[in-house]
């Protein structure tokens, strides 16, 4: 009751930047800052020191002043929902895989004890020597930065993101450089070891099976139906579809994401640019606009994947690809927003007050017209996942590296034959992933809505 | 109004050159480029012989030229007004301008006319969004109408959750499992459909409409028809639900609480009347004028379900084009999508003003 409340005042007054314009078309009567008045003490005092959410429902409804930011109430209302919840929660064990993959599925074992030719035994941790740039950077920031940025109360949100963002940026490029986990990987060797007998000991992951273990060892192991050992059974290769199945929800997420970002960045800046500017800004940026409408965008992202060099950067290019042609939803809403909020007071008085271009337009249009493009984003984010399996379901995207879509093509042999497994879990991973961002973005639309909030209300 | 036709159909020329540059030079500055498949598919050719056939397909379409001139080119071809040109081993010559019959060039990878293989699938594309757009609608008006009518109980709880994770379902799981399942010898008990195709090989040879004689049930080929359309067509229809559905409960609604409806209700009319008769019909506005605008994602919609049940469409060859690298095919391809996605654009603003004497674009 002494420290944080103080804390989260300062936090909110920091987001909300511009005072009474951050409050936004939430509620655009209320609020003579964030910094509450006598009102706001009852406030302080109703909340006590626990349940961010209580304080999110009563701001809801109108009993009280916001305190928090516009975007803040927005992200609060929305996980109050039932279908937002379920989402995160598949989101949440979706990550966990992302992150973990590596030591939740892999023929490497975390630990063994094994003698060498000339007898002597030596401990070692071939899973921690195969670790990839990619595993190292995602541990890291997940286990050192993550938890410290959560405990930094004191800083806002974005700053949080901005730093959370350089340190993975900082994380993953000391990461390129110095993790070189070793190039040609025998899968085999493990279990030839154990059985030549000699393997001492050996502490192996719950699923001992990597992602592109194609078991030369074991010709028997191709196409087997899900048991005890593969709990989803194996491909035609002969390759784990668990394991495959945990790794290839890093790229979903990623591709994801990384798709969505590279697409809400271009379509903010072009719609923001149009917007604030109109005329004839407004009027190319239009056309430019229609021209990439009037493609269908499954026809564009196909031409352009077909006539690009295949190569081992394909996930990378994917995602560029996949956002340099959905950015249009996101460049009409935000133009949308942002030729209703030139028109507001507190702009024309931020420009007479002479503020440059870039405060006006990031710190204090953009906060109060994104909420649109944050609902338009959370569906942008499913179908940049749906598109990213259809290209690896059709053989255009990934080949090699473990991918819903591309598995879920082997699912329909060459001969004809159908191999139940490989259709029926990738094909739901891809389902649940899409449908619990689909259910955030509902959520979220509710959560903008003053209509809905008035009828809850 | 028809100054406001005129004016978006000339907007359209602007947006339609833009849409074939963006695809143009997406394929031209690719490693490999134009026709780049070409050679490929001739299978083992001497070398000599591959050089002889470079340069013969080099001069014969000008890929030997800047890539900004093999595009003008392209264009002038196309356009109805233009330079007549003719074409020929040498190379195109230009003729003298005028008007034209525009051209869309021969498939590099088919050997044929763009336009007849083009005319080929459109229609088979569109038999099937025919199917699908009623389809859809049927369903999505009944459950959006009654979602309205119990809103907030368990018909509107369940059908809107339900319909949304229906929407969610990857067309191309639910292909691959409708085709795993139904469509497959290794559970005879389930193989009721065809894996793919439009028609069986014999369809040529079967009468029109089913009958019963001494040989004893023939299906004929319109039966046959439908039978293979039935997997394809549920594969496109489930997906558009949501959304419809969505829109129609959202405009029932606003209809029930707005005061001609109260008036029709302080009449004492019955319920039923007030929401069959009153509400409905105008609640409809918003679906009716969305029907145009749905088309193009609709064709993307055909483009996986074409290429899932092997159905010769639009979709289907357009990935051949694409996997062929053939210039002609896919710029085609482009240019013909864009334009209807244009056109029923146009279309979509227009019903609102037939629909909504309250809009009005002059």
């Amino acid at each position: 009751m002494t420290e944080r409340p103080a804390d989260e005042l300062r936090d909110a007054a920091e987001h909300a930047g511009t005072g009474p314009a951050a409050e936004g078309p939430a509620d655009p009567e209320t609020g003579s800052g964030a910094v509450p008045g006598g009102n706001g003490g009852e406030a302080l005092e109703s909340r006590g020191s626990r349940g961010d959410e209580d304080g999110g429902d009563l701001r809801a409804e109108g009993t009280l002043r916001p305190r928090r930011s516009y975007l803040a109430g927005v992200v609060l209302r929305t996980f109050g929902r039932a279908g937002a919840v379920v989402g995160l929660a598949w989101l949440g064990v979706i990550a966990v895989f992302a992150v973990f993959g590596p030591w939740l599925a892999s023929s490497h074992p975390y630990l063994w004890k094994v003698r060498t030719e000339d007898g002597s035994a030596a401990v070692s941790s071939p899973l921690v020597e195969h670790l990839g740039p990619a595993d190292v950077t995602l541990l890291v920031l997940t286990l050192l930065v993550l938890p410290g940025l959560l405990v930094w109360r004191r800083a806002s949100l974005g700053r949080r993101l901005g730093v959370l963002l350089l340190a993975a940026v900082v994380v993953g490029v000391s990461a390129w450089w110095f993790v070189q986990p070793p190039a040609t990987v025998v899968y085999d060797r493990y279990r030839a070891a154990e059985r030549a007998g000699q393997v001492e000991w050996v502490l192996r992951p719950p699923i001992p099976f990597s992602p592109s273990d194609r078991q030369r060892d074991r010709p028997e192991a191709k196409n087997l139906a899900p048991s005890s050992t593969h709990w989803m059974g194996t491909t035609v290769d002969g390759e784990d579809l668990a394991s495959r199945m945990i790794h290839a929800s890093r790229i979903a997420l990623a591709v994801g994401f990384i798709a969505t970002g590279i697409a809400v960045v271009i379509g903010v800046l072009l719609g923001g640019l149009m917007g604030y500017f109109s005329g004839w800004i407004d009027l190319l940026g239009m056309r430019l606009l229609e021209i990439f409408e009037a493609i269908p965008q499954l026809y564009l992202l196909l031409t352009i994947v077909a006539f690009i060099q295949r190569g081992p950067y394909m996930l990378y290019l994917m995602m560029v690809i996949i956002g340099l042609t959905s950015w249009t939803g996101y460049a009409r809403f935000t133009r949308a927003e942002f030729l209703r909020l030139r028109r507001l007071d507190y702009i024309t008085a931020a420009r007479a007050s002479g503020l440059p271009l870039g405060s006006i337009l990031l710190r204090h249009m953009l906060p109060n017209g994104i909420a649109p493009v944050l609902v338009s984003a959370s569906f942008g984010v499913a179908s940049a996942i749906l598109l990213e399996a259809f290209l690896s379901f059709l053989g255009l995207g990934l080949v090699d590296e473990p991918s819903w879509g591309q598995m879920l093509s082997q699912a329909v042999g060459a001969g004809g034959g159908f191999v139940w497994w490989i259709a029926l879990y990738p094909g739901l991973a891809i389902f649940l992933t899409v449908f619990s961002y689909n259910l955030i973005g509902e959520s979220l639309r509710d959560a903008i809505d003053p209509y809905t909030q008035k009828k809850a209300g | 109004m028809l100054s406001y036709i005129l004016r978006r159909l000339l907007l359209m020329v602007p947006t339609l050159l833009g849409i074939t540059a963006v695809v143009f030079f997406v394929m031209a500055l690719s490693p490999g480029g134009v026709g780049g498949n070409l050679l490929n598919s001739e299978g083992e050719v001497e070398s000599a012989q591959a050089q002889a056939l470079r340069e013969y397909y080099d001069r014969r379409y000008g890929l030997d030229q800047p890539k900004a001139v093999q595009y003008l080119r392209w264009l002038n071809r196309v356009s109805p007004i233009g330079f007549v040109t003719e074409a020929s081993a040498e190379g195109e010559t230009l003729g003298g301008f005028g008007f034209k019959a525009p051209d869309l060039g021969e498939s590099f990878s088919k050997g044929r006319p763009v336009l007849d293989l083009y005319g080929e699938a459109l229609p088979i594309t569109l038999l099937l969004n025919a199917i699908t757009t009623p389809l859809a609608y049927l369903v999505a008006i009944w459950t959006g109408t009654y979602a309205a009518r119990y809103r907030g109980k368990a018909f509107d709880v369940v059908s809107g959750s339900g319909l949304m994770a229906l929407w969610s379902v990857p067309t191309i799981w639910a292909g691959v499992l409708l085709i795993g399942f139904f469509a497959n010898a290794q559970y005879p008990g389930l193989h009721w459909f065809p894996t793919g195709g439009l028609s069986s090989t014999d369809a040529g040879s079967m009468a029109f409409l089913p009958r019963w004689d001494d040989a004893g049930f023939a299906r004929g080929w319109l039966l046959d028809r439908v039978w293979h359309l039935v997997l394809p067509v549920v594969c496109m229809t489930y997906g558009s639900f949501a959304v419809l559905s969505k829109l129609m409960r959202s405009a029932v609604l606003d209809n029930i609480n707005a005061d001609f409806v109260r008036t029709a209700k302080a009449k004492g009319l019955s319920g039923r009347v007030v929401l069959w008769r009153h509400a409905f019909r105008n609640s409809l506005l918003p679906l009716i004028t969305v029907a145009a605008g749905l088309i193009p994602s609709l064709l993307a919609g055909s483009l996986i379900v074409e290429k899932i049940f092997s159905i010769p469409g639009m979709g289907q060859l357009m990935i051949e084009a694409i996997y062929a690298r053939d210039r002609e095919l896919v710029l085609a391809g482009t240019l013909l999508g864009g334009l209807i996605s244009l056109v029923c654009i146009l279309i979509a603003d227009l019903c609102y003003v037939v629909a909504d004497p309250r809009v009005s674009y002059d």
